[in-house]
């Protein structure tokens, strides 16, 4: 297996898990939690990888990306809906990727944020336009590496590891106050959402579509689900226990994106604050990218318009326009000066809604035997399959009142 | 049914009033004051940028000047620890500000006993 097929999985791990959102609620949980919601990341980790393999071996076997499935088992009233649904919240996850660019380009320049959110989105289409999907997943996967040095610093400020350890356990911390019970559960309810965002099987089914996979390719989409899943969440576990050994004793509740990089200044001063910004940077235009092609091609898959970064953009002309007008449509909700944090919790907030409805008709071709013959779900995909789909379901149900009743995690 | 709770769950967070309801403003901005005597002492040792501080600052100053807008009682003494906050120079010693932080921990505690 050629190593750098694994670059589509660290990709969509690095671009999708540590995005603007799970910087966001990384930092605050270890603050607010310590290392308790730990449990949270690893269990919705199992959870995107077993969808994640799902739809890149439905992607290889049948050559269906996710959105045509939906079209055909949904129906085409419910699966509008769907499509309705996922383009707002992924139109508004890429916005709240924008912003996040937008900042981290002022963190690094001081320039104008408004400004730097322009500069931001052409970087992005200028990537789009001229790189070929393969350079594109290579480049921003691979830089957004740079981010190791948020695990480099938990190595340097030498963590209480059993304490650490003990974050995997699945475990309510006790002697939690009512609110405080609450907040937690909005916490669990965002990393799961912020994790298994839709837009991640969308991309990643399309990608591998892209990428011509065929069966022969299965061992490929196993291991680059898993490795990079397992990557992204090593980040965002990092991210986490800085915060709660750097900022917890200091009463810090980082608010603002940016917060995360002073994790890496305190150990490794400017060189790590740099090294972190660069790499919050490119994983953040990672997820940008991801989200805006995703939602093109949602539409054009659900439309059964010509689709593809592997075509001339002037070959799939619906597609093209879909993704730049997403594109100017994210930015031009950045321009209202809209807050990022707002829109990171918007994006929660409606993926979570959506994700039931993405994941069901992924489960139920991936069953189906006269679809996918021998590699059709075995028990084991089958079983975690149903049981995340019914955790997915639990969890859309109960995000909107622990929302309201914790203000958005404030409490 | 569903309904019904959605709009109980908007009445109970939209319409209280009061230093409880202030609660999460006091909490946000007491973390605030923290993460800038972070910010500020992290820059005495040399291991900011200047871009870097800067911003941080002036992002927390925007999020403290929203949480101080956002009081629904603007005389109570904890809207004064925040005014006298937003006051302070970019620069400020992290010491002051962690003064600040701690006084309005201590309201907070307050609050949440009551």
């Amino acid at each position: 297996m050629n190593p750098i097929e694994l670059t589509l999985g660290i990709m969509t791990a690095v671009g999708g898990f540590v995005d603007i959102s799970q910087l966001v609620f990384a930092a605050q949980a270890g603050s607010m939690f310590g290392f308790a919601l730990i449990s949270a990341f690893a269990f919705s980790t199992l959870g995107i990888i077993v969808f994640g393999e799902m739809s890149g071996r439905v992607a290889a076997v049948a050559r269906q990306p996710v959105f045509n499935l939906i079209r055909h088992r949904l129906g085409l009233k419910l699966g509008l809906v769907t499509l309705a649904a996922s383009l707002l919240s992924t139109l508004i996850t890429c916005a709240a990727e924008i912003g996040g660019i937008a900042l981290i380009l002022r963190y690094l320049t001081g320039a104008p944020y408004l400004l730097m959110a322009v500069v931001g989105t052409f970087v992005l289409f200028a990537s789009m336009w001229v790189l070929p999907f393969k350079w594109i997943e290579r480049s921003y996967g691979l830089l957004g590496l740079f981010m190791l040095v948020f695990v480099a610093a938990l190595l340097a400020i030498h963590p209480p590891w059993g304490k650490l350890a003990h974050g995997f356990v699945v475990a309510v911390p006790p002697d939690l106050s009512p609110k405080r019970l609450l907040t937690y559960l909005y916490f669990v309810v965002a990393i799961f959402s912020a994790v298994m965002f839709p837009y991640e099987a969308y991309f990643y089914s399309s990608g591998g579509i892209e990428e011509g996979w065929r069966p022969k390719d299965l061992l490929t989409n196993r291991v680059t689900s898993i490795v990079g899943m397992a990557l992204g969440t090593l980040l965002s576990i990092a991210i986490l226990a800085d915060s709660a050994v750097l900022f917890r004793p200091l009463d810090v509740g980082p608010h603002i994106p940016g917060s995360a990089a002073l994790e890496a200044a305190m150990p490794f001063g400017k060189l790590g604050l740099l090294l972190a910004l660069a790499g919050m940077f490119f994983a953040v235009a990672g997820a940008a990218i991801e989200t805006c092609m995703a939602n093109a091609y949602s539409v054009s898959q659900f439309f059964g318009w010509d689709w593809g970064r592997h075509k001339k953009p002037w070959e799939a002309p619906r597609f093209t326009i879909a993704w730049i007008a997403l594109l100017l449509l994210a930015l031009l909700i950045v321009l209202t000066d809209v807050d990022v944090m707002s829109l990171v919790e918007y994006a929660v907030l409606f993926s979570i809604i959506v994700l039931p409805l993405t994941y069901l008709p992924l489960m139920l071709l991936a069953d189906d035997k006269s679809y996918m013959g021998q590699y059709a779900n075995k028990w084991l995909a089958k079983g975690l399959g149903w049981f995340f789909f019914v955790v997915v379901t639990v969890t859309a149900l109960a995000a909107l009142p622990l929302y309201f009743l914790t203000s958005g995690g404030q409490g | 049914m569903a309904r019904k709770l959605l709009f109980l769950l908007l009445a109970l967070t939209s319409c209280s009033k009061g230093p409880e309801a202030d609660l999460q403003y006091i909490s946000e901005a007491r973390s605030l004051a923290a993460e800038w005597a972070l910010v500020n002492e992290q820059a005495a040792q040399g291991h900011l940028t200047a871009a870097y501080a800067q911003t941080m600052r002036a992002s927390i100053r925007d999020q403290l000047q929203s949480s101080a807008k956002s009081l629904t009682q603007p005389k109570a003494p904890y809207a004064a620890e925040i005014g006298a906050i937003l006051s302070a120079p970019d620069d400020a010693p992290p010491a002051t500000l962690r003064a600040h932080a701690s006084n309005l921990k201590r309201i907070e505690d307050q609050l949440e006993s009551d």
